[in-house]
């Protein structure tokens, strides 16, 4: 046989230099290493530079850079670097906003609705170079509402908006009518969120297409006027943003340049902050904090969460539809043991619909392991023998470093001690939610953090059925609750609505249908060459403050 | 045909066969006497001993829930062995069938099966099997099935090519023209002179259905925690890689090792099937 | 003529499998019990929200209709728009696709350059101790879970030695090439970017490894068992006969002849690559097609999945007509009819 000729010879000489090309150097054991290459990259230098920040985490969950559309946190995150809104909160003082591109603004009673107005900062202009006016605003606002995104609810059901809610009263003054129904003070603390910025009007209509609104510009670039430019971001690589230069307000970056590096294993991700290689390891678990302990050039970080661990209990199913079963459920889990054990003691045993940190926050945390109490309330309703259920969890991590997996083992043995059989479903997000949305579930296990900074962020969706929110999906329709809970938030005397929410998270605490696990710490893993770090519960990272 | 008298002392003269069947045994006899071998209920948490190292008390030490290891590993067998049989016999059968159908109907029925068969062969494995594994819901169940699916069209082809090329032969053509129901010469002729082949590609795929299902568990579209199954425990075990080595490392030798069996039979098998292969081993 | 359509049955050929494909991932993609639209949306969104994003996007309109819709965009070379982003899909692809091929392509060298020798170096030393040491390998590479020896390796190579990087294709201070062919190592040559190519290779040596494992242990096996038959055969006992060095017969007589199975099995190997791709872009932080299969697949994101599924089904028929017509070239007494 007579095989082509021009083929075969390439492909035999392509064979015998592969036998001896270093080409071939990877086996499993360790041939010849090409050590030569490793020292001369940066990635040996013990720090990143000076001036540079690496922040490794999973940053999959984004789906764009658009202020008006992100609302996972890798979009959140850079948004809020690169765009300015017009109140903030500094430092950990949740309770008041301040002044950002707004330096003063006002709340009117006019009759049967609230008038805004806030006055803009004299000279704020964006990276673009463009003033920053009142018609910016507007334009942002109504583009919120229009596009009908994920945040878009923030705006419309918080707030009760709609595209003429807003207007420009001159150049500099911005205006918004308010329904009745809404609260001033939590849409303000709504205003703080990444939905919130301030869009440059100009940059973006110019950058429109077919009638896009310019999401497609925005979506790996930024038109606002914060401390930082979204640079460029690359799908599943990586997030950069570099220091705006014609930045006006009063933060002073002093790096230059911050890399978020997708970087999906957690172990990679500790194994790139003990090399040196990341500044900020985001995703790491308990023990792979603990583990940090004594690595030189390391520190770790455990911040204040908002996110509430939950169980919920579809209260249209037999027998959860018993007020005493479900007591029951809640005497049955060993806390102590989930808290002290499965999470390393890192987050904090709260029972009450409102985390710690928030206005509002009810500290009584009545419920233990008590195996005897829970077994009476279970023969007091009837169903001494115990039952079986399904609980659906996330096939993902719970907050605070455990698994969904481990915390539902955790419980299926609890409940098992008073004849409650558990069916363990661990389901895809997506799943969960439809399945969830649709009443659908027998029990579950979720995470929930509230938008803003004000207790109604918890209060109605937890407790008033007809917001078809927590309540409605576990099929709790309560009066008694929805009543307490729409007082409360319409209440506006701080002092009264803190009492008033003592009365809804002591009510849904014994009523409701919910296992409140724990409250969460976010951990951090981070060189300890980092100065200014901090995370904010609204799930918002500043790195206008960060140095080195 | 293949004289099968002596083929089980050849089969078992080759030492590699011997040790993949050793090990398989091992397993299975993990599998069968789980209950009696385990020391503990691999479901059990202790959460005050948990991420225990290797000790006399947790032979492999004990996970993130206190459970232990070893237990878990050897109620793993079951369900492993359980995925690499249950996937092979269902895509086998259900391959073989449409294969034998095809080869032996000829014209327009065998090209239509066969374009059937050429569309599974051409999906991405993997990426299929994780679309039915999120349309039918994340269970061992759901994941055997979506194994399965993509498993059959090799048997589909194999057993076609082997009835292409038996259909021809006289004893086929005598049963024929005696007028044997097709059924008869189906199951009677066809199908037990594939079967050597056949044989031989179940055995490589038994391991090739445990991988792919481990595969599956580790990018969370295949058994649920807490089934004891390896490539969950691999998967859950990855983020203690550096603190607590353990736990990723022995569920990837286990599943390691008995693929590694079952492809030491599989080559045995395929020599002994093949004589002419054989003095090449 | 014969040869002009043959390949046009093969192009409909190719056409069928995309039309079953297709028709199988949409419909099992829509007998999710997931809403997308839901998964987009987030657990704080309200229902009136989810159920009017199902309306902008379609999804409230029969399955058949929805089907036909798609493969009308399909045939225009139009993948949809992905739910979670609502960006075309073909963008994604075109990002993503590239990291892919790449790694591929880095597996199937690490499969021939390591693979076929291995194989060569076995047979010549029939039941010595190299070759006990690749059987050895090849069973190794058979058996091992590709996700747990990507786990392996970085822990050694990366975390304990220090030798190469944990993942990504290249350095994060390393600009990449300007985009040409999207293959980084490809782009920097043709840049003529010494770093950038210094980095995409050594960033790609470890994933390329992981995924052409398996591929590496069945061609050494594979070459070895056709070596091992050609070295039997007459013309190579006269070649050896005659004196000829054993280089010369291995090269020049045995491999050449061995060659035509072996590459059958590597273009099969290549069309398969795909499946382990999902599982070392996940343990490498790839940023490939397997990686945002994984994601759009848990975010029930089906216009993205099948996207893939589409492209990636394409891409073994196309790859065995490629691999059938280069047998033709290489053996004729094979033909295309």
């Amino acid at each position: 046989m007579k095989p082509n000729t021009f083929v075969l010879p390439s492909v035999v000489m392509a064979f015998l230099l592969g036998a001896c090309a270093p080409a071939a150097a990877p086996t499993a054991v360790p041939a010849v290493p090409p050590t030569a290459v490793a020292p001369a990259k940066p990635t040996a230098v013990p720090n990143t530079a000076a001036n540079t920040l690496v922040y490794a985490r999973a940053i999959d969950d984004a789906v764009t850079m658009d202020p008006a559309v992100a609302y996972e946190f890798s979009g959140v995150v850079p948004v809020s670097n690169a765009y300015e809104t017009l109140v903030r909160y500094e430092g950990t003082d949740y309770a008041n906003v301040k002044p950002s591109l707004a330096t003063k603004w006002e709340i009117k009673d006019n009759g049967d609705t609230w008038g805004l107005t806030f006055t803009l900062r004299d000279g704020a202009k964006f990276a673009s170079g463009n003033p920053v006016t009142a018609d910016d605003v507007v334009y942002s606002f109504q583009r919120v509402i229009k596009l009908k995104k994920s945040p878009a609810f923030l705006f419309t059901d918080i707030g009760g908006l709609k595209v003429e809610s807003f207007s420009a009263v001159n150049e500099k003054t911005f205006g918004i009518t308010m329904p009745k129904t809404a609260s001033a003070q939590a849409f303000l603390a709504v205003l703080t969120f990444a939905t919130g910025s301030v869009v440059d009007s100009k940059l973006v209509k110019a950058n429109e297409k077919d009638g896009d609104s310019g999401t497609a510009y925005l979506q790996d670039k930024s038109a606002g006027s914060g401390p930082y430019v979204i640079e460029s971001w690359t799908k599943n690589v990586d997030i950069r943003l570099k220091a705006n230069a014609a930045y006006t307000g009063n933060k002073k970056p002093s790096l230059n340049s911050i890399i978020i590096k997708h970087v999906p294993e957690n172990t990679n991700q500790l194994f790139m902050l003990e090399k040196g290689e990341a500044d900020i390891a985001g995703n790491l678990s308990s023990e792979q904090l603990d583990s940090l302990k004594g690595k030189p050039g390391t520190t770790q970080l455990r911040a204040d969460s908002w996110t509430l661990a939950y169980i919920g209990m579809n209260a249209t199913v037999k027998p959860l539809d018993n007020v005493k079963v479900r007591q029951a459920l809640r005497y049955a889990v060993d806390y102590d043991g989930i808290v002290n054990n499965l999470l390393n003691g890192k987050v904090s045993k709260v029972q009450g619909i409102i985390p710690k940190g928030l206005a509002g926050y009810n500290d009584n945390a009545p419920f233990k392991q008590d195996i005897e109490k829970a077994k009476g309330l279970l023969k007091e309703a009837g169903v001494e023998n115990g039952f079986s259920m399904d609980m659906s969890l996330p096939s993902s991590a719970a907050p605070g470093g455990a698994q969904w997996s481990d915390i539902g083992a955790k419980l299926q043995s609890d409940f098992k001690k008073i004849g409650v059989t558990i069916n363990l479903k661990p389901t895809l997000e997506a799943e969960l939610l439809t399945a969830y949305r649709a009443q659908k579930l027998q029990m579950m296990g979720e995470d929930w953090g509230p938008d803003f900074a004000d207790p109604d962020a918890n209060g109605t969706p937890f407790g008033n059925y007809s917001a078809k929110s927590l309540a409605w999906r576990n099929g709790w329709d309560d009066k008694e609750s929805e009543k307490l809970s729409k007082d409360a938030a319409l209440e506006t005397d701080p002092a009264k609505r803190v009492a008033k929410y003592k009365v809804l998270t002591e009510y849904v605490m014994n009523n409701g249908p919910f296992i409140i696990l724990y409250q969460p710490t976010e951990g951090f893993g981070l060189r300890d060459n980092l100065k200014g770090f901090a995370f904010n519960p609204l799930r918002v990272i500043d790195f206008s403050v960060m140095s080195k | 045909m293949v004289s099968r008298r002596n083929s089980t002392p050849y089969f078992l003269r080759n030492p590699l066969t011997v040790i993949g069947l050793a090990v398989l045994g091992a397993f299975a006899l993990c599998a069968l006497l789980a209950p009696v071998i385990a020391p503990y209920d691999p479901l059990a948490d202790e959460l005050s001993k948990r991420l225990r190292p290797p000790s006399p008390e947790f032979w492999l030490g004990s996970d993130s829930l206190g459970r232990d290891l070893f237990s878990r590993l050897v109620f793993g067998a079951r369900i492993s062995l359980f995925v690499g049989v249950f996937v092979v016999v269902t895509a086998g059968v259900f391959g073989s069938l449409i294969g034998v159908l095809a080869g032996y109907a000829g014209g327009l029925v065998e090209e239509a099966l066969m374009r059937v068969t050429d569309v599974f062969f051409a999906f991405p494995s993997l990426i299929l099997a994780m679309a039915i594994a999120a349309a039918l819901g994340r269970s061992l169940l759901n994941t055997m099935i979506a194994i399965a699916v993509v498993t059959w069209p090799v048997y589909a082809r194999l057993v076609r090519g082997q009835v292409l090329s038996l259909r021809e032969r006289e004893y086929v053509t005598a049963a024929r023209s005696l007028g044997a129901p097709t059924g008869r010469i189906i199951f009677k002729h066809l199908l037990p002179n594939s079967l050597g082949p056949i044989l031989v590609n179940a055995s490589l795929d038994m391991g090739g259905a445990i991988l792919a299902a481990a595969g599956l568990s580790f990018i969370g579209f295949g058994a649920a925690p807490p089934t004891p199954e390896w490539g969950v425990m691999v998967s859950e075990g990855r983020q203690f890689l550096v603190t607590h080595l353990w736990l990723p490392l022995y569920p990837g030798i286990a599943i390691l090792l008995v693929v590694a069996a079952f492809n030491l039979i599989g080559d045995g098998l395929r020599d002994t099937l093949d004589p002419q292969l054989r003095g090449r081993r | 003529m014969r040869f002009v359509s043959y390949i046009a049955r093969r192009i409909i050929g190719i056409f069928g499998v995309l039309l079953g494909v297709s028709l199988i991932t949409f419909f099992i993609s829509h007998a999710l019990p997931a809403d997308p639209a839901a998964a987009a949306l987030s657990s704080h969104a309200s229902n009136e929200q989810v159920a009017q994003y199902r309306r902008d996007l379609g999804l409230d309109r029969p399955v058949v209709e929805q089907y036909v819709t798609y493969l009308g965009g399909l045939l225009r070379g139009d993948f949809g728009r992905s739910i979670r982003t609502q960006r075309p899909v073909i963008d994604d692809l075109r990002a993503f696709l590239p990291a892919t091929v790449e790694l591929s392509l880095g597996a199937l060298l690490v499969a021939v350059f390591l693979g076929i020798p291995l194989g060569v170096l076995s047979s010549l030393s029939r039941n010595r101790l190299p070759d006990h040491f690749v059987r050895l390998f090849s069973l190794l590479g058979g058996s091992v879970p590709i996700f747990f020896l990507g786990l392996l390796l970085i822990s050694v190579f990366y975390n304990q030695l220090g030798w190469f990087p944990a993942g990504g294709r290249i350095d994060t201070f390393v600009t990449p090439p300007p985009h040409v062919t999207g293959l980084f190592v490809l782009d920097s040559i043709l840049a003529g970017d010494m770093d950038a190519l210094k980095s995409s290779l050594h960033h790609l040596i470890l994933p390329s490894f992981t995924l052409g494992y398996y591929s590496t242990a069945v061609t050494a096996r594979m070459t070895r068992s056709s070596m091992l038959e050609v070295l039997g055969q007459d013309y190579v006992r006269t070649a050896r006969a005659k004196g000829l060095p054993q280089r010369i017969v291995v090269a020049r007589h045995a491999l050449r002849n061995a060659l035509v199975p072996i590459i059958t099995v590597v273009g099969i190997l290549f069309g398969s690559l795909l499946s382990g791709a999902v599982l070392t872009e996940t343990v490498f932080s790839w940023p490939g097609l397997g990686g945002y299969a994984t994601t759009s697949a848990t975010g029930v994101d089906f216009p993205a999945v099948m996207g893939v599924t589409v492209i990636a089904a394409m891409l073994f028929p196309v790859l065995s007509m490629l691999v059938d017509l280069l047998y033709t070239r290489l053996d004729p007494r094979i033909t295309t009819s």
